[in-house]
């Protein structure tokens, strides 16, 4: 029934990337030079190795700055709709808040906000 | 307005109340008192637990994005039994040097994940779903990674992440087939616009299924689940393997029932194929397994392939089963865990062959292990005999008669290997068993409710005619 449907779903969809693989191989010119070597980095020679370690302190920055930044995201919504949803609305948007606060204040007494 | 939320979604509030409590009490409690942080949550947790047992009529909210009925807060009720318990057996773990530290972490990650659960169960689309699923899995590795000295804890924890990451989004794309066949996300509208043959809807819900099969750690997706399993530290891995697999098979139930009712002729193939793979394969792994966390990994993946003999016949009686067995599943698969755990505890011992002899010296723990074995192989005085019982019945009511004929050859297949621990703690001898020792009030409190559990839940016949009852009205 239905299922037999879907074998033409699957030979196309097999078809269609071997399809793209085969004819790209087959049709491309191929040069090979040593710059095509190197890692990608705004067209200018990398200075030094690019295995580098970075200091995990940058996500953790990075990542409490993510969480507030999404937070103004949710802020805008609500404040558009603030007149029609009236108390219950500023209510939640309050308890929202006071969870939001108490995870910067878990990060600062984490020591998260200090640099190391 | 207000109340009529907090009504509804009484459930969900209070465990976040728990949470965020536990969050501020993490902030604001001196060091010295820490102690005492644990014995309140599991205080609040167990009056939660009560509560929910309490019926409530159901209801809509957020113009239909949260739905919410009598069975789903029974489903959450039972999820909600098996957290305590685990709760109860963390304590020994926590307060261990190393852990004692992020004992409040654990235990917010550990609400936060039941928070997504509960969520998903109660979603009134694929939005909510898909929320729910990723508030759920996000802790989980977070979870998974918790012994962060341990290079196999952080690798379970990045396997765990990725996978589900992966299954994230297969799930995803086949939610996106059916807003495209249908124009809608409601569970309410979709059955609708589902056609009798529509290919389009064939192709999505093989990868919905896959993406769920996944999560619920299904055979031909279950590969993640042994790494992820064994690094865990065990008390993740116990609710991994009971709450976070309940969860997935209740939704995935839910769905089936409400859903995607008139595409009966499509899935029930897939399903049966997935139950004949689960059992089977998750048997032969577990034959060959010398640790006893791997082992009971790959016997929980075998007791999904149980779980799914519940849905290839979709009607009231299939979806009482699948809450009763996972009910007595919950039960007997954190007996054994708490075993595993109380003993890893104190000695660190993860083997099969270390528990050789253990009768001698720990007879109590010897006879919790083999009541949870018996349990789970589905013996008669035990709970596990009438779970099975029930699910066999419902699949051979609808005429899968080979279905249930497979199910029993493997149930014979898993008593080989849950009597193979038996063995070893009865009969093997041994030179230097496992010392004799006492665990704290928390883990016998726990294997106590279990075992009560797993006697009384069985033989105690008003439990399954009040999850039916429940059911019928769903």
């Amino acid at each position: 029934m239905s299922t037999q449907i879907l074998i033409p779903f699957f030979i196309t969809a097999v078809f269609l990337v071997a399809a793209g693989i085969t004819l790209a191989y087959m049709l491309s010119p191929k040069s090979f030079n040593l710059q095509k070597q190197e890692p990608y980095e705004c067209g200018i020679p990398t200075v030094g190795v690019t295995w580098l370690q970075f200091n995990v302190g940058y996500y953790t920055f990075a990542l409490l700055f993510l969480i507030f930044d999404v937070e103004t995201v949710f802020l805008f919504p609500w404040a558009v709709v603030m007149k029609q949803i009236g108390l219950v609305g500023l209510v939640e948007i309050l308890i929202f808040f006071f969870i939001l606060v108490l995870g910067l204040a878990y990060a600062w007494k984490k020591h998260a906000l200090v640099w190391q | 307005m207000l109340l009529q939320y907090l009504s509804l979604m009484r459930q969900e509030v209070s465990l976040i109340f728990i949470a965020v409590l536990v969050l501020i009490c993490e902030l604001t409690v001196n060091q010295r008192y820490k102690k005492v942080v644990i014995p309140i949550t599991l205080v609040l947790f167990g009056v939660h637990t009560i509560l929910g047992f309490v019926p409530f009529d159901g209801g809509k909210l957020f113009g239909g994005m949260f739905a919410t009925s009598h069975a789903q807060a029974l489903m959450k009720s039972v999820l909600n039994v098996g957290v305590f318990i685990i709760l109860l057996q963390s304590v020994a773990w926590l307060k261990k040097e190393v852990n004692f530290q992020k004992s409040n972490e654990f235990l917010i990650l550990l609400f936060s994940t039941l928070t997504g659960m509960y969520f998903m169960i109660s979603s009134g689309d694929f939005l909510m779903f898909y929320i729910g699923l990723e508030i759920a899995s996000i802790p989980m590795a977070m979870l998974a990674a918790f012994d962060t000295f341990r290079s196999k804890s952080s690798e379970a924890g990045i396997k765990f992440l990725l996978n589900s990451a992966l299954s994230s989004g297969i799930l995803l794309f086949g939610i996106s087939l059916f807003y495209a066949i249908s124009g809608t996300i409601y569970f309410d509208d979709l059955p609708l616009y589902f056609s009798p043959v529509s290919p389009l809807f064939a192709l999505g819900f093989i990868f919905f299924i896959s993406g769920l099969a996944f999560k619920m750690s299904l055979v031909p997706f279950h590969l993640w689940t042994a790494d992820v399993y064994e690094g865990s530290p065990t008390i993740v891995t116990s609710y991994f393997s009971v709450i976070s697999k309940g969860a997935a098979a209740f939704i995935t139930s839910i769905l089936l029932f409400k859903v995607f009712f008139n595409q009966l002729y499509l899935w029930k193939d897939i399903i049966y194929l997935l139950s004949v793979l689960t059992m089977t394969v998750g048997n032969l792994f577990a034959l060959r397994q010398t640790n006893i966390k791997r082992f009971l990994a790959f016997s929980s993946i075998s007791q999904a392939g149980f779980i799914l003999l519940g849905l290839v016949n979709v009607d009231s009686l299939g979806v009482t089963a699948i809450i009763y067995f996972i009910l007595i599943y919950i039960l007997s698969n954190l007996s054994a865990f708490g075993v595993v755990m109380a003993i890893a505890n104190v000695t660190g011992k993860e083997e099969i062959k270390d528990y050789n002899g253990l009768y001698k010296t720990n007879p109590l723990l010897s006879l919790t292990m083999m009541l949870a074995m018996f349990s789970l192989a589905g013996i008669p005085p035990t709970a596990g005999f009438f779970s099975k019982f029930f699910l066999f019945t419902d699949a051979a009511k609808g005429g899968y008669y080979w279905l249930v004929f497979i199910a029993v050859l493997n149930t014979i297949i898993s008593l080989y290997y849950y009597l193979l621990v038996v063995k070893a703690m009865f009969i093997s001898p041994n030179e230097q068993p496992i010392e004799r020792f006492r665990s704290d009030i928390y883990t016998r409190t726990a294997l106590l409710i279990t075992v009560v559990g797993i006697f009384a839940v069985g033989i105690y016949s008003p439990i399954f005619e009040y999850i039916r009852n429940i059911i019928d009205k769903f």
